[in-house]
C-alpha cells in the first residue's frame, strides 16, 4: 500500500538532503570568514508518513499526496539550532539568499514572543527542483518550512511539548505559569549572552 | 550619595550643607519650595530634606508635587516644635521621616543612613514608563513580551524608570546599584546598561538609554523615526 506521500516520497529526501548540505555549505564558509559557527546543531526530516496522515485527519483533510504536499506545508522539515540569538539571523540571510527559493510566509516569535513564551523563527519556502511537483510541473515546487532557535529555546520548547501532549497534568496552571518564567529567564540569558560576545568582539 | 536640601534660613542651610559635605554627601541646597520641586524634576538624588515654611511654596506642597511626578527619593523634613498638623500632613503628603528645630546634627545624619538603608523597599512595586512596564518585586520588565531580569539589573532598570529623562553618571548609578557590592569596578555600569538596552530592544520597548561609556546615561522616549 502507498503511503501519503505516494510517488513523491524519493523527492522528498532528495530535496531534505540538498537543503541540509546547502545549510553545511555556507555555514563552512561563513565559519571561514568569521570564525564562528552559526549553527550548533541541525536536524532535517521528513514528516513520517504516520504524523502527516495522523495531521490530515486532525485538519479533516483527505489523507491523499495533494493534502501532503499542497494543503500542508511542512512534509520537508528543518530546524536549526544556534548558540547565539545573532547567528539566527545570519542564517535567515543565507537562506533568503538560495536560489530558486521563494520564502513564502515567515514568522519572528523572538521579536514577537507567543504568549506561553514560545520563542522561535519560523519560515516556509517554496522552492523549485527539476523534479515533477503535485501539479505536475516540472520543474515543480516545493514546500519546505526552517524553524531557527537558539539552545536555550530549543530545550524549553521540547519541554512545552512534551506538557501539550500529556493529558492530566497535576498543578496545569502552576507548571504553565513556571514554564512561560522560564522562558522569559531563558530570553534574558541568551541576550546577556550575545550582549557579552558583542563586548567581546567589539 | 547626593542630597537635595531646602532650607529658606541661609546660616541653617550653610551649616547643614557644611557637615553633610563633611560626611561625604554632595549637596544641592535651595531656598524655597519651587526651586526643590525643580531640582528634584531634573536631578537624581539619594535623600531630600526639606523645610515646611519655605517663601514661594511650603515644604508641603513641594513635596506633594514631587511626589506626583512619580519621584519617591527618601525625604525627611524639618519642623518647628509647634507645627503638629505640619508634621502629620508632611507624612501624609510622601515624607518618610521628620526632625523637629532644634536637632542635634548627629541624629540628622543617623536619620539620611537609615533613610538611604530603607530606600529600595518604599518605592513602588510596579513602575511604567511609556509601554514599558517593570515588576521590581517579579523582576519582570514588559512591554510586548516580557523578560526577566536579574537583580542589578532590576536595580538599575528602577533608578533609570524613577528619573526618567534625567541625566545620570556613571558614578551615581554605581553608588545607587552596586553600593553593597565592594567587589565591583565602575566598568560594570556599562555592561548592565547594554545588558538593559538589548532587553528593552526584546520586549520591543518605546523608551531608551542614550550616552556613551564612561558618560551619563539618559532613560528617553525612542522619538519616532529614531534607529533603536
Amino acid at each position: 500500500m502507498d503511503g501519503i506521500y505516494g510517488e513523491y516520497k524519493p523527492v522528498l529526501e532528495k530535496i531534505k538532503d540538498d537543503i541540509q548540505c546547502r545549510i553545511e555549505e555556507y555555514t563552512q564558509k561563513e565559519y571561514e570568514t568569521s570564525g564562528i559557527k552559526i549553527y550548533e546543531h541541525l536536524i532535517a526530516r521528513v514528516k513520517s508518513e504516520e504524523s502527516m496522515s495522523e495531521k490530515c485527519r486532525r485538519k479533516n483533510l483527505p489523507e491523499t499526496p495533494e493534502s501532503a504536499l499542497k494543503k500542508l506545508h511542512d512534509s520537508i522539515g528543518l530546524r536549526i539550532v544556534c548558540s547565539f540569538i545573532e547567528d539566527i539571523y545570519t542564517n535567515i540571510k543565507y537562506i533568503k539568499s538560495f536560489p530558486n527559493c521563494k520564502v513564502i510566509s515567515e514568522k519572528d516569535y523572538i521579536k514577537h514572543a507567543k504568549p506561553n513564551g514560545y520563542r522561535s523563527y519560523h519560515m516556509i519556502l517554496e522552492m523549485q527542483y527539476p523534479y515533477t511537483d503535485i501539479n505536475g510541473n516540472t520543474p515543480g515546487n516545493f514546500y519546505v518550512e526552517i524553524q531557527l532557535r537558539t539552545i536555550a529555546m530549543d530545550s524549553w520548547a521540547a519541554l512545552e511539548h512534551k506538557l501539550k501532549y500529556k493529558k492530566n497534568i497535576a498543578n496545569q496552571e502552576l507548571i504553565i505559569a513556571e514554564l512561560k518564567r522560564c522562558a522569559d529567564e531563558m530570553a534574558s540569558c541568551d541576550i546577556s549572552m550575545q550582549t557579552i560576545r558583542d563586548l567581546i568582539t567589539e | 550619595m547626593r542630597i537635595l536640601l531646602a532650607e529658606d534660613e541661609k546660616d541653617l542651610s550653610r551649616a547643614l550643607t557644611a557637615i553633610l559635605e563633611h560626611s561625604k554627601y554632595a549637596v544641592d541646597a535651595v531656598y524655597d519650595g519651587q526651586a526643590a520641586v525643580e531640582c528634584a524634576a531634573e536631578n537624581a538624588y539619594d535623600a531630600m530634606i526639606l523645610d515646611i515654611m519655605m517663601p514661594k511654596l511650603d515644604g508641603v506642597s513641594a513635596l506633594k508635587q514631587i511626589r506626583a511626578a512619580g519621584n519617591y527619593t527618601p525625604a525627611l523634613f524639618l519642623t518647628a516644635k509647634a507645627e503638629i498638623d505640619d508634621r502629620i500632613a508632611g507624612l501624609d503628603a510622601g515624607a518618610d521621616d521628620y526632625l523637629t528645630k532644634p536637632f542635634a546634627m548627629g541624629e540628622l545624619l543617623a536619620r539620611i543612613r537609615s533613610m538611604t538603608r530603607r530606600a529600595g523597599t518604599y518605592t513602588v512595586k510596579k513602575l511604567k514608563i511609556g509601554s514599558v512596564a517593570l515588576d521590581t518585586a517579579e523582576q519582570e520588565l514588559s512591554c510586548e513580551n516580557s523578560i526577566r531580569l536579574a537583580s542589578k539589573e532590576t536595580k538599575l532598570m528602577e533608578y533609570f524608570m524613577t528619573n526618567f529623562g534625567k541625566a545620570l553618571s556613571t558614578d551615581e548609578i554605581f553608588s545607587h546599584v552596586w553600593a553593597d557590592d565592594p567587589q565591583a569596578d565602575h566598568k560594570i555600569v556599562f555592561m548592565y546598561i547594554s545588558f538593559l538596552r538589548s532587553k528593552i530592544r526584546a520586549v520591543n520597548g518605546d523608551i531608551q538609554i542614550s550616552g556613551n561609556e564612561g558618560e551619563t546615561y539618559t532613560l528617553r522616549s525612542v522619538a519616532d523615526g529614531d534607529v533603536n
